[in-house]
């Protein structure tokens, strides 16, 4: 049973690797700060010292948006600017840590220390970088193509009337199908880099592609699995997060608290992903 | 020649005029129409063999007559409809237009030749959507006037309130149709007239109460649904049928037709209610028809009784979207076509609201053009208490843990939140309300105000002051002033001298100013008070201290300001360290008042009108101050907001 055994053995490796994770959380959590906390304190400056906050303890009143005037305004572009600058910087620091991620998967002696995680990261951030626009880039035109396109004629033919959902979900289907095949050449492309070093992508790609194409299937259903363990632990998450109304100081910590332990979670099933594939590319052809 | 216009003589006003669905009519009857209608779905147009009838009931002869033609409103870019910009053809089969091919008064007077185009509102010689026609000879007073008219109606699309869309017709505004004659006195009028509006962008109703006779022959195919009680259909055996329907006491008369309808049929009280929908709108049935019912129970208490046995109520499909949310009394439109997430309570909104168009509109027939506040911003304080009350506990729109809202807040906030809510009086014909703030004004400040006063003279009153409306005005034709001494004798009735002699400095300053309201917290301090030192007449004077060794005392100060001209009552709410409460009363004429107490306590929380009664005030943060203020809400957003961008950038990420 080599796909049980490869998806034990990336677990074991990504756990393994938790200060690693730990540094990426510490960082990421940081880097959000810096935008939530001005925000913050922006809401502050809003209410002041009004008891209209009593109203938004079961959840946002928006019935108050009108009431804050020109500072709901302000609050929302700054929201949505500082999410923009926040999403481009996460991308950069998230491509930054797979590289070192890669090279611990991709190393024989287990943990790295953190200097050498970070020497890691930087020698690999720039081809890593590449690469991750290049699939990114290939992920959204697949997703034009599978799902923009009969959206976009189905809504022509029936006039925007979209009578046709239900057909809708056969691409929806060939899409989520897809999507480990893009996953799986990026990981194997980037588990070469790291294991040997080199910096060139197009060649990554080539020996990432060649590599999966040899072990396709075993490759398929392992990332298929931890796909789905992903997608399902993301939604969980943010359903708990999104449903949840702590209503004292305290219980707001104890939720701050929660949220970040999700997030861990979230970051060690993503490092299971690159470790499981790392596992993949040492398997006999 | 003489026989037939001895049978037209006799037998039709006996059927016109006869009893079908109530035994006693249930308003003057002023005006009446007997329409054979044919709908040719090739060339959209609806063609037509009607009987209009007018009965003068003022005390001097009439010599002309005025006519709504309102699809005429779609047959040029010129009209003042179009030239609005609401409203473009879709390319030339677009364009509609309703074509009088022969007019003849009971007599056989051809009229025809004396038809010519007025513009009562805006003097536009392009539009041609009033129609004058000048009588042979005048009707006496009490005489009816009988009109026989054959008719083209051309649709127009896309579907604005009226129009087709490929084979869905909304039949609404689509023949040619009396103005109200008004007498002397009549919503305050000097002398008696025609009040008969031009077609505009917003707003479209005044209309006598009616009897209608209504049959259209149409293809077998089609389903069709409209405002009035179905009398009989029969098969033409040629692939068409005829529906013959009629309604009694109803402003308008409209229809639908389209071969996908799918028919529910459910019943409140001695209502039958007819729900025609599409295939995707089938799964929202029970919520759509649920909304409707709640709309009649709810009005029923609080307002009058809702008359008519039957009423039908459309949710358009998507073809037909342009047609969704429309009131014509007993035929009404939802929106949505069972496309919106069933968390948002939209649909069943625009389904109470235009039901609710049958209490203040069709039932209560006030002049939309002239008084919109009246039809729309009454409707609407109505429809967001309906929405408010059954469901999401208070927060009506919607109500989920992470965010909430109610329906009235909804419009509030549309009110306070723009920038032309002082660009106008509330009073204005629909037509002339500047930099767009027709919507704004006539749906939400309206209804804002409404809340207001119901937070002043309770809900109680106010639900006592519809009751009365409803005795005194219902199917007649009230004006804004009559609502406002409707208000101000049951609010002296209940209420003595409590808000004065009269309401008026209400209306005044809500409906017929421009200023806003807004009141504040402008400081609290609660300073010790220190004893004595210094010198009098040369002795040292020391402040004698309580004789309990611990307690302080305190000089506290609040500080409250109105910052906007509107001049209203207001309570303020002062809380003490110890757990005392008091509720100051301000008439909130002055800038500013300062209440100040003396004692050992220090204020912990001050909140200006507590019980939310004013809600025109457009900014309530500032009307509450606590000296220890909570960030738990914003603590929690920032929560979420950190959570949700790490998961975004995660997911983005690969
Ligand atoms: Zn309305």
């Amino acid at each position: 049973m080599d796909y049980i055994r490869i998806l034990k053995r990336g677990a074991a490796a990504a756990a393994t690797s938790y200060r690693l994770i730990i540094i990426m959380w510490l960082t990421a959590l940081m880097m959000v700060l810096l935008v939530a906390v001005p925000l913050k304190s922006i809401l502050k400056g809003v209410f002041d010292r009004s008891l209209a906050t009593e109203r938004m303890l079961d959840g946002f009143d928006a019935g108050l948006a009108g009431d804050m005037g020109q500072s709901f305004g302000y609050l929302f572009g700054a929201a949505t600017l500082g999410g923009l600058l926040l999403m481009l910087t996460g991308f950069l620091l998230f491509t930054f840590f797979a590289g070192g991620l890669f090279t611990r998967f991709a190393a024989a002696y287990g943990d790295l220390n953190v200097a050498s995680f970070m020497k890691a990261s930087a020698r690999n951030f720039f081809p890593f970088l590449v690469l991750a626009l290049l699939m990114t880039l290939i992920i959204f035109a697949w997703t034009a193509l599978i799902i923009g396109v009969p959206v976009g004629i189905m809504a022509a033919v029936t006039d925007g009337a979209m009578t046709g959902s239900n057909l809708m979900r056969i691409p929806l289907l060939i899409w989520a199908l897809g999507m480990p095949v893009w996953l799986l050449v990026a990981d194997h492309s980037r588990r070469w880099m790291a294991a040997t070093g080199s910096g060139r992508v197009f060649r990554a790609m080539g020996a990432g592609f060649g590599s999966l194409k040899r072990r396709f299937m075993r490759s398929y259903g392992a990332m298929l699995t931890v796909m789905i363990v992903n997608v399902l632990f993301f939604g969980a998450a943010l359903w708990i997060a999104a449903w949840s109304v702590p209503e004292r100081g305290g219980m707001i910590f104890l939720f701050f608290l929660a949220t970040q332990l999700m997030f861990l979670i979230r970051l060690l099933l993503k490092s299971w992903r690159y470790a499981v594939v790392s596992e993949l590319a040492l398997l006999p052809a | 020649m003489r026989q037939s216009l001895f049978i037209l003589l006799v037998f039709i006003p006996a059927i016109m005029r006869g009893q079908v669905i109530f035994d006693v009519p249930l308003s003057e009857r002023t005006t009446g129409y007997d329409i054979a209608a044919v709908l040719e779905t090739e060339s959209k147009t609806v063609t037509g063999d009607m009987t209009a009838w007018w009965v003068n009931r003022s005390a001097m002869p009439v010599d002309h007559a005025l006519l709504h033609l309102y699809l005429n409103a779609f047959s040029s870019n010129k009209s003042s409809f179009a030239s609005s910009g609401r409203w473009s053809p879709a390319g030339d089969e677009g364009w509609g237009y309703v074509r009088i091919n022969r007019m003849s008064d009971e007599y056989g007077n051809d009229l025809t030749m004396t038809m010519h185009y007025v513009a009562p509102d805006d003097g536009n010689i392009n539009d041609r959507t009033v129609l004058q026609i000048d009588l042979p000879r005048p009707v006496l007073p009490g005489d009816t006037l009988k009109l026989n008219i054959l008719f083209e109606s051309k649709l127009p699309s896309p579907i604005v309130r009226t129009g087709f869309n490929k084979d869905y017709f909304w039949v609404a505004q689509w023949f040619p149709k009396f103005g109200v004659y008004e007498t002397a006195g009549m919503r305050q009028r000097e002398s008696d007239g025609w009040n008969c509006h031009q077609f505009h962008p917003n707003s479209e109703f005044y209309s006598n109460h009616s009897v209608y006779d209504v049959s259209v022959t149409i293809p077998s195919e089609y389903v069709a649904g409209s405002g009035g009680q179905l009398v009989e259909e029969i098969d033409n055996g040629d692939g068409t049928r005829k529906i013959r329907w009629r309604a009694e006491d109803i402003v308008d008369f409209a229809w639908t037709a389209w071969p996908g309808y799918k028919v529910v049929r459910d019943k409140w009280r001695g209502v039958d209610i007819t729900f025609l929908t599409s295939e995707k709108g089938l799964k929202i049935a029970d919520n759509q028809i649920n909304a409707v019912k709640n709309g009649l129970e709810y009005l029923d208490a609080r307002v009058g009784p809702y008359p008519w046995p039957h009423l039908t109520f459309v949710d358009p499909p998507m073809e037909g979207a342009g047609a969704g949310g429309m009131e014509y009394t007993t035929i009404f439109t939802s929106a949505g076509s069972g496309l919106i997430p069933p968390f948002l309570k939209m649909a069943e909104m625009v389904s109470i609201h235009e039901f609710g168009h049958a209490y203040f509109m069709g039932i209560l027939a006030s002049n939309e053009f002239e008084e919109p506040w009246l039809d729309e911003g009454v409707n609407s304080y109505w429809e967001e208490r309906i929405v408010d009350n059954y469901y999401g506990g208070g927060y009506g729109i919607i109500r989920l843990p992470f965010i909430k809202m109610s329906d009235a807040d909804m419009a509030r906030t549309s009110y306070i939140g723009s920038p032309s809510k002082q660009a106008a009086t509330n009073d204005l014909p629909s037509w002339l309300y500047p930099h767009g703030t027709y919507g704004m004004m006539s749906y939400q400040k309206a209804a804002t105000w409404l809340h207001t006063l119901e937070g002043l003279i309770s809900t109680e009153t106010m639900d006592n002051v519809f009751r009365e409306y409803y005795r005194r005005w219902a199917f007649k034709h009230p004006s804004g002033k009559d609502f406002i001494e409707t208000v101000n004798d049951v609010v002296r009735k209940e209420h003595g001298e409590k808000f004065g002699n009269d309401m008026n400095w209400f209306f005044d300053q809500v409906l017929y100013g421009t200023e806003i309201c807004d009141y504040r917290v402008s400081g609290v301090t609660s300073r010790k008070i220190t004893g004595y030192s210094g010198i009098a007449d040369g002795d040292s004077v020391a402040f004698t201290r309580s004789d309990r060794k611990s307690d302080t005392l305190y000089l506290a100060r609040v500080g409250i300001e109105r910052t906007g001209g509107m001049m209203l009552p207001v309570e303020v709410l002062v809380r003490f360290d110890n757990g005392d409460e008091v509720i100051e009363e301000w008439d909130g004429k002055e800038r500013f008042r300062d209440f100040e107490y003396t004692g050992t306590r220090k204020v912990t929380r001050v909140i200006i009108d507590p019980d939310n009664k004013i809600d025109l005030d457009i900014n309530r943060i500032n009307n509450s101050w606590t000296d220890d203020p909570q960030f738990t809400a914003s603590g929690r957003m920032m929560t979420k907001f950190i959570f949700l961008m790490q998961m975004v950038i995660s997911l983005f990420t690969i």
